[in-house]
């Protein structure tokens, strides 16, 4: 596995070598930067949470207010190297605090830094890349209230290739794609679908659940025909779990047992949410009942998949 | 006398019963641990099924529930001998990497349930308002544990 990641990046370095404008980083059109406008911080809270942006950015075991504290340093291990979280506080010398609308926009749908590098996709822009125009404005208005926290995180430990991030421009024309993963609900039963697509849009888009629960290929990139199929835990052990309607295991929830998990913390059968499943779960028990609902009722009518091998 | 006699045999029983269960956790940690764990959940299921109104409340179920929690927070930590980190276990590393994080984790968890424990009296929490007040802070300690301790899911 190791080997064949190696080849294929060494692989992609030459590409990019010989086709340096293929991995350029890309950025949002003049069209687009110029419809976007600064939100409503309240609103922006609450895409805050469902974005659970906390999670990797706020210090490790952080709690209440100190979840609004970005300073990064949480330590991603996977198997391309460790990934250190940025600060993303408002600090204008160690933070976002200096940036722009559109440099906010860029990073968050096209993985791009306002001086125009690539980031990794451990950041999930490829789900991000989904959000609405309101909601990023929104988003950043509300970063901008967050307290600044000093001093940078530190940097990634990556071997090479893995170090060379203008290849992932490569891996981004490959994997990078806001189009919609399920293009409409697939149920026996009806399916309210303003209620669906509100589901789908919190789930493929701000709430990034296909990062994990999705099994990825060699370059890393999801395996869109196995959305929510479960896949290895990305770090540290264990399998993140299938969340499609799948006969025998998730489908027998409901999606009122659906909901009540990710608002309580308990199964049906009254076992409790673990690892790194808590913080998602403590922040959608942030957002109102009609969005865990949303999200319930868009996991009941998407395609099942049975496990692998 | 016949009650006398009643008494005896059973307290007979149960310490044969209890010898039973100390060779077996001895031979079985994991096992045991899982079995302790098990009680734990079905009572979860029972506690959770009345607070959320699908089970008809009532104080006696509501005492054996609490009963439980307290039995299993005593219990449990004694169960994670070295070396029970191997075979079928959801029990992560950390457990033996940070022995006192552990340890505080079930600290929290019996110090829940004697405040349940005493909350619930002789009869068992009088209502489900009451039996809510009593356990929540029990479930609560729930995935503060399960976070870190157990193998994600």
């Amino acid at each position: 596995m190791k080997k064949a990641l190696i080849v294929l990046f060494v692989l992609a370095v030459v590409a990019a070598g010989t086709a340096w404008g293929l991995s350029a980083p890309t950025q949002i059109s003049a069209q687009e930067a110029a419809t976007l406008k600064e939100g409503d911080a309240e609103k922006g809270e609450l895409v805050f949470w469902a974005g659970g942006c906390a999670s990797c950015h706020a210090a490790k075991g952080a709690k209440r207010e100190d979840l609004l504290k970005l300073g990064g340093g949480l330590r991603l291990e996977t198997p391309f190297g460790v990934f250190v979280a940025p600060n993303i506080s408002s600090s204008e010398t160690d933070g976002i605090g200096s940036w722009s609308l559109v440099d906010f926009a860029n990073a968050m749908t096209h993985g791009t830094s306002p001086s125009g590098e690539n980031y990794y996709p451990a950041f999930p822009y490829t789900s991000y890349a989904r959000m609405t125009e309101g909601d990023l404005g929104d988003l950043y208005a509300f970063m901008k209230s967050l307290p600044k926290v000093e001093g940078k995180a530190a940097d990634h430990e990556l071997g090479f290739p893995f170090n060379m991030r203008r290849g992932l421009g490569l891996w981004k024309r490959l994997f990078l794609d806001p189009a919609p993963v399920i293009a409409s609900p697939v149920s026996d039963g009806e399916v309210d679908q303003a209620i669906w697509d509100r589901g789908r849009y919190l789930v493929e888009g701000p709430g990034h659940c296909g990062e994990c629960h999705t099994e990825r290929d060699i370059a890393g990139g999801l395996v869109l025909s196995r959305w929510l199929g479960g896949a290895p835990a990305p770090t540290g052990d264990g399998r993140i779990p299938d969340i499609t309607p799948v006969e025998g295991g998730f489908g027998s929830w409901s999606a009122a047992d659906i909901a009540y998990y990710l608002e309580s913390g308990f199964t049906p059968d009254y076992d409790s949410v673990g690892g790194e499943m808590v913080h998602v779960q403590e922040n959608m028990a942030r957002l109102p009942a009609s969005d865990r609902d949303a999200i319930a009722a868009y996991l009941k009518a998407i395609p099942a998949i049975a496990p692998s091998n | 006398m016949r009650i006398l006699g009643r008494v005896v045999s059973t307290a007979l029983i149960t310490g044969l019963g209890l010898a039973g269960v100390a060779a077996q956790a001895a031979e079985d940690p994991v096992a045991t641990r899982q079995a302790i764990m098990s009680s734990v959940g079905a009572a979860a299921g029972l506690g959770g099924g009345m607070m959320k109104g699908e089970i008809d409340y009532n104080p006696v179920a509501g005492k054996s529930v609490i009963a439980t929690m307290r039995a299993a927070s005593i219990a449990y930590g004694d169960y994670f001998p070295a070396g029970s980190d191997q075979g079928e276990t959801d029990a992560t590393a950390k457990i033996w990497e940070d022995p006192d994080g552990f340890a505080a984790e079930l600290a929290k968890f019996s110090a829940a349930t004697e405040k349940a424990t005493a909350a619930s009296g002789k009869d068992g929490p009088a209502d489900v308002d009451a039996f809510k007040a009593a356990m929540g802070p029990v479930f609560g300690t729930c995935k503060s544990c399960h976070e870190t301790y157990r193998k994600k899911n």
